[in-house]
């Protein structure tokens, strides 16, 4: 008997060797990709690199320096406070024109079925397509936007040059591109809700505006804070849309943070100056992100 | 109130047939935009840019797409968008189920500590390291390669995550029961894990594909010639090939390149719309 259980102890390290050797590549890689270039971005703000020169120098605090003392020189307020907009407009085209959408789309037949789809279908267009697109449709002179207004007796508008309505162009491709997303999100929760909620409820003479704010908005309330948190993560992050849109112009007027670090590094080469902003800015997400974790534990209905 | 056959009163029949027509229009100021780059794509030249409006192409040549792969080498650029991208499905899938296996079945030590470190890899995006990754690239030679391109796409944590929540679903009496027939533990995976979790996987296969079909921020940073060009960066590069007015003249052949860009990932979309929407619900609820 002895040599069988020692038989099996054998197995069972081998299968745990082997687990191990299966977890490794992901492992190696995320080192490689994410945790490596996250340390040297440390290191970087400590030099004075220039990606024009070959070789550099460590210059100990002088970045952040120049950061903390230039910050609204340096166009970081500015651009955080442009970035925080297009966030704030972002998470408010999904978590409430998602929401309407959802309810609008809400019910299971087969026609519904084939418009939310319709509706979902614009995340699945790349950026550079949708952007180009929305380029045409919002041109001052020619494009079918302005056409449409000018019928409806109104002005042509300069949708994307124009310091006032760039913002709001750029918020009109990505809500384009994203609502849908929302609006599923959304769908998928409230299917989950047991139809006995709301008929008793009815039962009981709730109208419809009652029964959606006693019973189905805070039962979603995991939901929206789901929404919430990931579009206002990913919307911080934006860059293809600005990019194809405007260029961050007119004046600055739509440069994201994502954009100043890209321009400050791949425009001026000061890569030393980039990884300061870009250590910041992470720093503010991984804030937010935790915080968010935090606040949520306490706050949300999860009763369902 | 009266009711009718079906216990709907006059109002509730009321209320959904207005649901019915905001619905409808909804549907189509969605769809409006696609529909425009379509029609814009087979426009001949003098009608593009008016003032009236035309919702309808004046013709269907094929004219402006013959145009588009002429004038930037779209089908090189074509090329290289699927060469990327089955490079990076097969190193992120492949090295994320084995990982998802050994994270849901491995009781190494320090399983948790390498599954936080996993984990934590999701708040460092891309768009605070990109400025690394490209020194990294251009210390090893790969700026402006297909290597330089797949780089930072070929692990993808939630992708671990969401598969790791779907084997650790399967009961481990059927791994128990494939391992007395004789399976390793590769076997285990290929026999067993993938097909029970088929449509977690063709999920997480799609949306690699999607996305990786659709970057541009990485690409437009690594790429400078179109021997490695990708379509997304090369449509902007075939809209740029014009200045000024003749920029927008050409719309109709930009728009083209715009509608074979997008076609393989609507495509995919429609034939397997099941599987996007019930992935994202599920990562959604967890």
């Amino acid at each position: 008997m002895k040599t069988n259980t020692s038989g099996q102890k054998k197995r069972i390290k081998r299968s745990t060797l082997e687990e191990f050797l299966c977890v490794l590549p992901a492992v190696l890689l995320v080192m490689v990709t994410t945790y490596y270039p996250l340390a040297e971005l440390i290191r970087i703000s400590f030099t004075d690199w220039n990606l024009l020169r070959k070789d550099y120098n460590y210059v100990g605090l002088k970045n952040w320096q120049w950061f903390f003392e230039n910050a609204a020189g340096n166009n970081f307020y500015r651009d955080m406070g442009t970035t925080l907009m297009y966030t704030a407009g972002s998470v408010l085209i999904s978590l409430v024109l998602g929401m309407l959408l959802a309810l609008l789309m809400n019910r299971m037949t087969k026609g519904f079925g084939a418009m939310r789809a319709i509706i979902f279908l614009p995340r699945y267009v790349g950026m550079s397509s949708a952007g180009i697109l929305f380029l045409w449709i919002l041109n001052k002179d020619y494009g079918i936007a302005n056409n449409f207004l000018e019928l409806m007796g109104g002005p042509r508008l300069a949708w994307v040059t124009s310091k006032g309505l760039a913002m709001i162009s750029v918020l009109m491709l990505t809500g384009w591109n994203s609502v849908g997303y929302a609006m599923m999100i959304y769908l998928s929760a409230m299917t989950g809700i047991p139809s006995s909620y709301h008929e008793a409820a009815a039962l009981d003479g709730a109208t419809r505006s009652q029964r959606f704010f006693q019973i189905t908005l805070p039962l979603l309330s995991p939901t929206i804070l789901f929404l919430l948190v990931t579009t206002f993560i990913s919307s911080m992050k934006v860059f293809n849309a600005i990019d194809i849109l405007t260029g961050g112009g007119p004046y600055g007027s739509t440069e994201v943070i994502v954009y100043l670090i890209y321009q400050l590094g791949f425009v001026d080469y000061r890569v030393d100056r980039a990884a300061v902003v870009s250590l910041v800015f992470f720093a503010f997400l991984l804030a937010v992100t935790i915080l968010t974790m935090r606040w949520s534990e306490n706050k949300v209905n999860y009763d369902m | 109130m009266k009711k009718t056959f079906h216990g709907y009163t006059k109002k509730d029949k009321a209320v959904y047939g207005a649901q019915t027509v905001i619905a409808v229009l909804v549907t189509l100021i969605m769809i409006f935009p696609l529909y425009w780059m379509v029609v814009t794509s087979f426009k001949t030249g003098n009608v593009v840019l008016t003032k009236d409006i035309h919702l309808l192409p004046d013709s269907l040549s094929l004219e402006n797409y013959i145009e588009a792969w002429n004038r930037v080498p779209l089908g090189r650029y074509i090329f290289n968008t699927v060469i990327v991208t089955i490079i990076v499905m097969t190193i992120k899938i492949s090295g994320g189920v084995l990982a998802a296996y050994g994270f849901a079945r491995g009781n190494f030590p320090g399983r948790n500590i390498l599954f936080y470190l996993i984990l934590g890899a999701m708040m460092v995006p891309h768009q605070v390291t990109f400025i690394p990754l490209y020194i990294l690239c251009s210390r090893l030679g790969w700026v402006n390669t297909y290597m330089g391109l797949v780089l930072p796409s070929v692990v993808a944590p939630h992708f671990i995550f969401m598969l790791r929540q779907a084997f650790m679903s399967v009961d481990q009496s059927y791994i128990d029961a494939g391992k007395i027939d004789g399976l390793g533990t590769l076997g285990a995976i290929w026999y067993v894990m993938i097909p029970m979790c088929k449509a977690s996987l063709i999920t997480v296969s799609l949306t690699t594909f999607i996305t990786e079909w659709n970057s541009y921020f990485w690409p437009k940073i690594i790429t400078q010639t179109d021997a490695v060009r990708v379509l997304t960066v090369g449509l902007v590069h075939l809209r740029e090939s014009w200045n000024g007015e003749a920029l927008w003249l050409h719309t109709n052949v930009t728009m083209a390149g715009a509608v074979i860009t997008m076609i393989p990932a609507v495509v995919l979309f429609f034939i397997f719309q099941k599987y996007m929407l019930t992935g994202y619900s599920k990562t959604a609820m967890k």
